[in-house]
Parts: structure tokens; sequence; C-alpha cells
């Protein structure tokens, strides 16, 4: 909780300046867009493009402050986020390919099957991370298992019961 | 007599059978989202916002509400238990609690947080039952100007007060006012920020926000950081309370809920500060054996005071939602996400065109609280059975209701790609300790605050001078301004007396 700069690393104080660049480039993106926004105001002084460029500049500037921060010193008052120093980046990418794949693939195979593929692979993910090890087929299978059996009553659930529409892989409803 | 006239028909309509399951099955799914780690009220209600589309509204706000109010109780048990707060307001029960716990003493502590969440959020009701209808008479009479800077002051307490780092928050709050830039403008229908992509133009949804910002994050976050975190857990005992326990557990509740229900009622919503003093005080007030647990065996005051506080502080944040329509956290955003569902805007009109709707929603927060107390007293035992859910099957299980949650909107395989860059979005936020808050609350506040901010300068033909002109928006304007000097004050006035406190 302190104000004064805290010790950071030259490693953190480039993912800081990185963030930081990355601020001020989503203020030039949005800048970019804001341009072809037109600007008619009505009876108000105000348009449509006011709100969008009162972002960008107000994000730019935030921008360049916290790359001032990150320079001289590293972010002020920050807390740890909690969890290890380094990103175990493979967990990372069992859970992103589940989510993806989840996204590419529930129109066809239907939302039951979809999401036992995301929480299948998600599991793998996150018990790597946890240090017990790829498992085996029958941990596989079971996992497989779990997850049909957390979708499939989400599925009907929501399907039967709120009418929410949902996707199927067959139109029978259950499936 | 009219308050009380309203309340009984509030009370009628709440306590018909369909609204009591609606408010028992809220009440109990929130219960276990506070206690289950990596999902919390927020998106909770916000991956069951589709239901607004099948459910009446008087039935899914019960429902909603009592998630808000389920998750306060069973936040308490896990900081208890594990020493780990589900989120900022038990952050001070897990200091005293996982103390009282580590000494045998968690039954009491579980006692004296459930009791005292149960006694502060009753009075807070009350609170909100008397003083919800006078704010919104008093509202009524705001105009544009007036109700901009009001939503300027809730976007300066969630981001420049709450946070730890004003230029961080002010950082999220921006990125949330620019996702709520993206689509149909509101007044004149210009497309913003489309990209050409046919589902941009109704924006972002606030459930794709908060369902990718909290949950899909959080399961990221546990992958990438978190997967060698274990976790110890303290032994339960018997919920039971001494006489002792009981002389010094009262007068610390009704301190704890004196100090959270204003706190609660202003738009500088956030249970971080009204905790913390809470428990300077508590121990201020402490002498000899009392104050010798404190951060030994740890003291029961410690607990019962800020437990206090943190629910009269998000029961009285109704009040603000209710009748300016002025969200003070993520979960009252994510509830005023679900009155938009339903073509509602919440503001002071509120109490006259959905009088009934408001009614029920507070006769139900009294039997919401009563529920509690009795899911959380005798069966806090089931709940602790939830922590033994292991960790990569939960997380991946919080990703599934997450696909409802984003798919049941409508049903768009592009949502849950951009959930997916929402998720990656709130990784990089928390590892470099950026707020979230100020997102979710800029992006559903954000297209209110301009339009009212056009409509305003409109009234004043093209002058800015309207903010200053007109005595209520003037007197705004200072206060927004007095909100950002005088809570640092505070702050720093209750981490010295932290510091303090400690040290003595």
């Amino acid at each position: 909780m302190s104000s004064q700069a805290p010790e950071t690393s030259a490693g953190t104080a480039r993912m800081q300046a990185a963030v930081a660049a990355g601020v001020f480039g989503c203020a030039v993106l949005l800048a970019a867009g804001a341009v072809g926004i037109p600007s008619n105001a009505g009876y108000g002084g105000v348009g449509p493009n006011f709100l969008p460029w009162g972002v960008a500049a107000a994000l730019a500037l935030c921008g360049v402050l916290l790359l001032r921060e990150a320079l001289t010193g590293g972010f002020r008052a920050t807390e740890d986020p909690g969890g290890g120093a380094r990103a175990h980046l493979s967990a990372g990418l069992w859970v992103s390919a589940g989510l993806l794949l989840n996204a590419a693939l529930i129109g066809t195979l239907g939302f039951i099957l979809s999401c036992t593929l995301c929480y299948w692979l998600a599991v793998q993910g996150l018990r790597r991370a946890a240090g017990q090890g790829a498992g085996s087929p029958r941990t596989w299978a079971l996992d497989a298992l779990t997850g049909a059996l957390i979708a499939a009553p989400v599925f009907w659930v929501f399907t039967k019961f709120l009418a929410i529409n949902l996707p199927g892989l067959t139109r029978t409803g259950w499936l | 007599m009219d308050v009380l006239n309203a309340l009984m028909a509030g009370f009628a309509t709440a306590a018909t059978p369909a609204n009591l399951l609606w408010a028992l099955l809220g009440c109990a799914l929130g219960t276990a989202v506070g206690v289950l780690p990596g999902i919390g009220p927020a998106v909770a209600v916000a991956m069951l916002l589709p239901i607004t589309a099948k459910v009446e509204i008087t039935a899914s706000m019960i429902f909603f509400a009592g998630i808000y109010y389920g998750a306060m109780y069973g936040g308490s048990t896990t900081s208890v238990l594990l020493n780990t707060p589900g989120e900022t307001g038990s952050m001070v029960t897990a200091l005293e609690g996982n103390r009282m716990a580590k000494n045998g003493r968690a039954g009491a502590a579980l006692a004296t947080a459930a009791l005292g969440s149960f006694v502060a959020g009753t009075v807070a009701t009350v609170v909100v039952t008397l003083f919800a209808p006078w704010v919104a008479d008093f509202a009524v009479r705001l105009g544009p100007p007036e109700y901009f800077l009001l939503m300027v002051l809730a976007f300066t307490t969630v981001s420049a007060v709450l946070g730890k780092s004003t230029l961080r928050g002010l950082t999220a709050l921006f990125v949330g006012l620019a996702m709520g830039c993206v689509g149909m403008d509101q007044i004149s229908g210009a497309a913003r920020y489309t990209l050409g992509q046919p589902e941009l133009l109704d924006g972002i949804d606030i459930v794709l926000a908060a369902v990718g910002l909290f949950a899909v994050a959080e399961v990221l976050y546990a992958a990438l950081y978190e997967g060698r975190l274990q976790g110890t857990q303290n032994a339960m005992g018997r919920v039971h309370m001494s006489l002792r326990d009981w002389r010094r557990s009262v007068p610390a509740w009704l301190r704890g809920t004196a100090i959270g229900t204003p706190f609660g009622c202003i738009p500088a919503g956030g249970t971080e500060i009204p905790t913390f003093l809470s428990y300077a005080v508590e121990k201020k007030l402490a002498r000899g054996p009392d104050l010798a647990e404190f951060g030994r065996q740890g003291a029961i005051e410690g607990v019962a005071g800020p437990e206090a506080a943190n629910n009269a502080t998000v029961t009285a944040a109704m009040i603000p939602l209710l009748t300016l329509g002025i969200p003070t956290s993520n979960t009252t955003a994510v509830l005023l996400g679900a009155f938009q569902n339903y073509g509602i805007n919440p503001g002071p009109q509120l109490f006259t065109t959905s009088a009934s709707l408001v009614w029920a929603l507070i006769a139900s927060l009294y039997i919401g609280n009563l529920m509690l107390l009795v899911l959380n007293l005798p069966l806090v035992g089931v709940w602790v059975r939830l922590l033994k859910i292991p960790r990569p099957q939960l997380y991946a299980g919080i990703l599934i209701f997450a696909t409802v949650g984003a798919y049941g909107m409508r049903q768009s395989a592009f949502d849950l790609f951009l959930l997916y860059a929402i998720g990656v979005l709130g990784v990089l936020m928390r590892r470099f300790d950026f707020p979230t808050a100020p997102v979710v609350v800029g992006m559903i506040l954000g297209p209110l605050a301009e339009a009212q901010m056009r409509n305003a300068v409109a009234i004043g033909e093209g002058s800015w001078a309207v903010f200053v002109q007109r005595p209520m928006s003037a007197a705004l304007l200072a206060v927004v301004l007095a909100v950002l000097v005088l809570p640092r004050l505070l702050r720093g006035w209750a981490v010295r007396r932290m510091a303090l406190a400690r040290t003595a």
C-alpha cells in the first residue's frame, strides 16, 4: 500500500512499459476509428464523435503517464497479484484451446459435446498447472464423463425450463 | 404510513410460493458462489442474465438479489476457514477470523459473522425502506446536467477513490468507456467502432464483459499462475457463541452497521473503506484481555464489526441503484444490466412506474436475510463441503457456465471469441494490478452518461456553462472534487490506525 516506487526487476519494467504502450496503442486505434464517426451535433453542441475523441485523448494521456511510471521505478502502489512469478504457458494454451474450439464448434457439435470438449481440454491444462501430471487414459475418460455430466443437465435446464436457445447436435432437444 | 402500506404490498408479492422459491434458490446459489473460489456474485448474476428473457421481472430480481446477498454470507465462511477472502469486503474478516479458526474458534467466528450480517442487513434494509422513497422524491427534480454529474461522481469514486492507484483506476475506466462506445449511438444512431461486424451494432453486452473479465479471466489466471496454490483448511468446530462472545459481538455489530450504512448510501460504494474503518474502531475500543486477542488468538469484535459493516454497505448500495440508477460495484452494475434487459432504467421514476416491483424487491431483502441466516448457521457444514471440489474440475466447470451466459444471450459464436478476448484482457489487468470494477461500471454507465451530457449541453444551447450555472449541478461538481480528496485522507487515517493497531 506504500506510494513509493517499489523495487522492480528489469523484466517487470519491460512488461509494464509494454502494457503502457498497449494502452497508448488502444488510444491511437480509438482515435483512428473516431475519424470515421459523424460529428453532426443536432441541437446540442456535442455529436456522436465527441466521447470517442475524449476517451481516445484520455487513454493516450494514461498511456503516457503509465509509461513514465514504468520507466521510473515501476507502477506505483502495486499489490502482489498472487500466484507464481512465471506463467505456466502450456496450461494457458490448453485452457485457451478449450475456449476457442468451443467457440468454433458449438454451432456444429451442439452445446453438450462442445462444452464437454472445452471442459476436458481445460481440465488437462489446469491439472498440469497443479503439477498433477498428464493423467492416464482412465482419468481422461473420467474427465470426459464429468464434463458431460455437468454440460448435459445445464443444457436441459436452460433449454427445457428456461426456454433459452442453445444449439444441439440433433433436433431431439436432448443432445 | 405510505411506506408501510407499500412495504406490506411488497411482502404480499414477495411471499408468493413461486417468489419465495426464487429467493431461496438465489440465496443458496449465492452462498455457494460466495464459498467457492474463482466465482463471485457479479459473475454468477451475469451468467444467469439470459433467464431475463423468460422469467418475469419480479421473480428474477428477487433471485438476483438473493445471489448478491448470499455471496456476502458465503464469502465470510471462506475467509474464516481458508484465509482466502473472496472479495475485498471479507479481507478484514480474514485477519481476525482466520486467527480465531486456527485457535479452534472457527464456529464462534462463523456464528458472529452470520448473525452480524443478519443484523446489519436487516437494519440497512430498514434504512433502504425509509430513505429510498425520499431520495427518489428528491431525485425526480434532477435534470440532465445533475444526472450527468452524478454519474461522473460514480465514475470518480469507482475508479479514482477505491483503487490503490488513481492512474490505473482511470485507465480501466476509460477502457470501459471505450467498450461502451462500441455499437449504435443512442441519440443519433451513428455506428461506432463496429468494424463491419453486425454483432457489434448492438454493442458489447454486459454479460460478455462481466463473464469475460471475472470468470474466464479467473480460470485463465488460475491455469497460468496459480496452479500450485495449496490452501490449508482450518477445522470447523461447533457453530456456537458463548455468553462472552455475545456480549462482545452485539455492540460490534451495531457499530459496524452504523459505519457501513452511510457508505452504501452515497454513490461512493465499495466495502473496503467501511470494513477497515470498523476494524480500526473495534480495536480502538477494545480493552484488557479483549484487546490482547487482536492479532493473536483472534478477537471476535474484529470479525463481528467488519462483517456487519460489509453487509450494511452492500445492502444500502441498493439506494443509489434503485433511486438514481447508479451502480457502485460490479454486482450492482450487472443488476442494472438486468433491469435494462427488461427495458427498465432504474431511477427516481422507478418508485412510481414500477412500485410493486421495487417494494417486492425490498421485501425480499428482509426475507432473504432471514433465509440466509437459516442457510448459513445450521447448514454451514454443507457449504464447507463445497471446498472439497478439486480446483481443476471446479475451474473447468465454470467455463461451461460461462458459455451458457455468453452464448445464451443471442446464440452467436462471435460472442464466444469476444468472451475469450475479454478474458485475456482480464488476465493482463489482474497481473498488472488494474481494477476491473471501473471497466464494468464505465461500460454500462458510459452510454447513459453520454446521453445525459449531450442532453445537458443541448439544454444549455451548446454552452458547457450549464454545469456550473445550475446550483444543484454546481454543488455536485464540488462534491465530485471533494470525493477525490476526502477518502484519500480517510484512508490514510485508517491505514495509519491499522499500522498503529498492529504494532501496538
